[in-house]
């Protein structure tokens, strides 16, 4: 299956993207994350968020979009 | 009903009218930060006409600040920014009750302050406060208005909307202290902050009015580089908001980074931290502080311009260190903070750090 990821705020700096696309099978949301954090170790200490297809989900829910977006939160006013 | 010649672009909307802007003119707002954010939804949401506005915040105006918070200028460096942005407000409209609280928000004051507003629009840069907003919202039952950046990107959100979900919701847990960058090591294109500022007068504008898609359940995402602007929707956690409803108080969370402004305490510090003290009394003030290697009043503020190290002034009672430090910021000096507590105090502070390096080092 083919996904595509974007990255927001300060997930673009710690990946060195914006956006990829890769080729894999996951299950969950859970499983992409691990893959991800896997890759970009530097991730592993940030408390981020998964959308799919537009929607916030939480790690054990199936994945079912090919659209996936990986949001930190904001701290900056 | 009034027809204003002042609002007439307003009411001739169809979806405003004179009743609309009767019901704008019935609200009241609180604005909690009158920085990046707070400033620009303040000059909006006040030349809108919007009836009570109150602006909160501890901060003072620093030369940093003027490439973003555009309401001040370079004569109003080393001031509070509420009372300053109310000053400069109220000659833009006279006819808004402006209430200006040159104090931080705390799990102490937030509710009384709360209570007198129908909508809270979230201007802070820090999560300390974020949390402590969202907390006193689900508990006073107001609507918040948030907006935060990221270098060239904006989040924006409306919590709490008619039983919608919260930004406990969205992050229900809070980050760590250096998880995610702080306001002081993060670049910031000026304008971002202005186009989120902005937004989010708009989304109060919309709840004032009932109109529109409001931004509940959905969280905004804008990229100025390369407009790939997204609405990502979330649901709301029942168990989330709950929590804080039962337990009928904010749950403060640990991260304090960058929530302090200028005034310090002595028991924010820690015994490990670096501090090169300031002393602005005269020489012969007791107690005399040596043991701190103080620097003394003859220091010159233009010797301390570009140092990176923690700078903390004192006196005998707060007032003349408060006024040190705002001429340290008119000189662009950074890290800078007045001590809250006098000499006296420090003194036996500082003593009792002494004793403790010295049975440490037994």
């Amino acid at each position: 299956m083919e996904y595509k990821l974007r990255y927001f705020g300060q997930l673009q700096d710690l990946t060195g993207k914006a956006e990829e696309t890769i080729n894999h099978k996951f299950k969950t949301i859970g499983g992409l994350r691990a893959l991800i954090v896997e890759r970009y170790p530097k991730l592993s200490n940030i408390n981020f968020k998964i959308a799919q297809n537009n929607f916030i989900d939480k790690d054990s829910s199936p994945i079912n979009g090919t659209l996936i977006d990986f949001l930190p939160p904001f701290s900056g006013g | 009903m009034i027809m204003n010649e002042r609002y007439l672009r307003h009411i001739q909307l169809s979806q405003v009218g004179s009743a609309g802007q009767e019901k704008i003119r019935k609200s009241k707002l609180l604005v909690v930060g009158a920085g990046g954010l707070g400033c620009p939804a303040l000059q909006y949401l006040v030349a809108a006409g919007v009836g009570t506005i109150g602006i909160m915040d501890s901060d003072l105006i620093s030369v940093s600040n003027l490439h973003r918070q555009i309401i001040f200028n370079e004569e109003d460096l080393g001031e509070n920014k509420a009372l300053c942005a109310k000053e400069h407000l109220q000659t833009l409209n006279s006819e808004v009750k402006i209430n200006a609280f040159p104090f931080d928000l705390t799990h102490e004051n937030a509710k009384k302050y709360f209570d007198d507003y129908d909508i809270v629009l979230d201007g802070t840069d820090n999560f300390y406060t974020r949390y402590l907003i969202s907390d006193q919202c689900i508990l006073s039952n107001k609507v918040m208005i948030y907006g935060a950046i990221h270098k060239f990107e904006g989040q924006i959100s409306v919590f709490n909307y008619q039983n919608g979900p919260s930004y406990r919701c969205l992050f229900p847990i809070a980050p760590k202290i250096g998880e995610i960058q702080n306001c002081t090591d993060l670049g910031v294109l000026g304008i971002v902050p202005g186009i989120v500022g902005i937004y989010q007068a708009a989304e109060a504008i919309k709840v004032i009015l009932g109109l529109g898609n409001v931004l509940s359940g959905k969280l905004l995402c804008l990229n100025l580089l390369n407009h790939q602007n997204t609405i990502l929707k979330f649901k709301k956690n029942k168990s989330e908001i709950e929590k804080i409803k039962k337990g009928g108080k904010i749950i403060p969370i640990d991260n304090k980074d960058c929530y302090i402004g200028y005034e310090i305490s002595l028991s924010q510090l820690s015994n490990k931290e670096k501090i090169k003290w300031i002393d602005v009394r005269k020489t012969d003030e007791l107690p005399r502080i040596r043991h701190l290697n103080s620097l003394t009043e003859t220091v010159s503020i233009e010797s301390l311009i570009g140092t990176k190290e923690k700078k903390i002034v004192f006196c005998q009672t707060g007032v003349r260190s408060k006024e040190f430090v705002k001429e340290m910021i008119k000189k662009g000096i950074e890290n800078c903070f007045f001590l809250k507590e006098g000499a006296e105090k420090l003194d036996k502070w500082g003593l009792n750090k002494l004793n403790d390096k010295k049975h440490n080092e037994k």
